[in-house]
């Protein structure tokens, strides 16, 4: 095909300030092994992007039908607006971004017992979805997605709380597999 | 008002939000501390790089901190309700991660220093506000020294327990009527800053030092 691996810029990952925070890529390196590569970031990113776009698409649309009401509206103002974020991080570090799912939530975007628990187990999946990927994955690709995943894990422990659930009932978040996630996307309604 | 106080005040607006109900704290699941012990096991045998030993012992220094706090808060009992629930159960998850790191590094862990929390512990709003710093800091510290590891394993791991922390950050945000979210990405913090502001709090009491003994003096 001649067409170049699709590559994760250095510069467009400082860009949006993955190293704002003063942590030098010097002496990053000692994560990439043999199984990181341009190729694998572009895989990885791709699974990620799914996730992101299913938590930015469920949010705006319980936003948009209006069923929620105080601590959940407010949940999902605030973290629809984070997912729109991370979407747009991950999408200018791609070259070319998958075509977004389509999806059907049901009752999860209206009613707010069943938003509770969709956006439980869709943070939960996030947070399992990052945590299996970030050791694959190139060194810039990790940083990035560092500051992501514990977003998410703020995301999902909040809307636990919320919900009266334990908000961090492991003492380690297990990860999941590329096929666990694309399979817990599934469940949640999106169609892949 | 020490360092810490202020590191956190800087980041969020305090923010009051209405506040839900939490029912009750769930319990530890054994399979979590499990899963965690195993790896720690598998990378053990593996062998550790010295690089690594230096990033565990630093990530055991923060839940040496975090662990002891909790536990003494929860012996204080000057704790109620959902804030008592929740000293509770991260007390317990903290004391895992220590126990987890030390399995890890067997006879190269640094030993456990004596800490003194100045009354906090013993003040529920204290013990809030402090508890929040410690989490949010923790999740920086780990996303500031996850890159330097050099064993996928261990990076496994620590990552696990880094999402586990943001999650209480969270939980004691919520339980302080902070929002638990407050930006769409965290920054990772380096370990000077980190040492600093853990430095000025004056909890830790005494340094801690190699477990491993001393070479024995000639005594003849």
């Amino acid at each position: 095909m001649g067409r170049p691996p699709k590559r994760v810029t250095r510069a467009s990952l400082l860009k949006h300030g993955a190293c704002a925070a003063g942590v030098a890529l010097v002496g990053v390196p000692a994560l990439v092994d043999a199984a990181s590569s341009p190729e694998q970031d572009a895989r990885v990113l791709k699974l990620l992007l799914l996730v992101e776009y299913t938590e930015s698409a469920f949010y705006a649309e319980a936003l948009k039908r209006g069923g929620l009401k105080g601590e959940l509206r407010e949940f999902a103002q605030q973290v629809g607006d984070h997912e729109k974020a991370h979407l747009s991080m991950l999408k200018s570090v791609v070259e070319e971004a998958p075509a977004e799912p389509e999806h059907d939530f049901g009752d999860a975007t209206q009613n707010g017992d069943a938003f509770a628990d969709a956006a439980a187990r869709l943070e939960d999946l996030a947070v399992a979805a990052y945590n299996g990927q970030a050791a694959n994955v190139t060194a810039e690709v990790f940083v990035a997605a560092a500051r992501i995943v514990s977003v998410e894990a703020r995301h999902a422990a909040w809307i636990r709380s919320i919900a009266g659930r334990d908000p961090a009932p492991q003492t380690t978040d297990e990860p999941r597999t590329e096929a666990q996630v694309r399979a817990g996307l599934k469940d949640l309604g999106v169609r892949l | 008002m020490n360092e810490l106080d202020l590191a956190q005040f800087d980041r969020d607006g305090a923010l009051e939000e209405a506040r839900g109900g939490l029912s009750r704290a769930g319990f530890l699941t054994a399979a979590g501390a499990a899963a965690l012990l195993a790896l720690a096991s598998d990378a053990h045998a593996a062998g550790i790089s010295k690089n690594d030993v230096s990033v565990l012992n630093y990530a055991l220094s923060l839940e040496y901190l975090q662990a002891a706090f909790y536990t003494e808060s929860e012996r204080s009992k000057a704790l109620k309700g959902r804030a008592a629930e929740a000293a509770t159960q991260v007390g317990a998850v903290e004391r895992a991660h220590v126990k987890a790191f030390r399995a890890l590094l067997g006879r190269k862990a640094i030993a456990r220093p004596r800490f003194d929390f100045q009354g906090v512990t013993e003040d529920p709003k204290k013990f809030l506000k402090t508890a929040v710093a410690f989490e949010d800091l923790a999740v920086e510290a780990y996303k500031g020294q996850a890159p330097r590891l050099q064993s996928k394993q261990v990076l496994a791991a620590a990552l696990g327990i880094h999402t586990v922390e943001a999650r209480h950050a969270a939980w004691m945000r919520y339980l302080n009527g902070i929002v638990p979210a407050a930006s769409a990405f965290d920054n990772p913090r380096p370990k000077k800053e980190i040492d600093r502001i853990v430095r000025a709090t004056g909890f830790v009491a005494q340094k801690p030092h190699m477990t491993a003994r001393r070479r024995p003096r000639y005594t003849g």
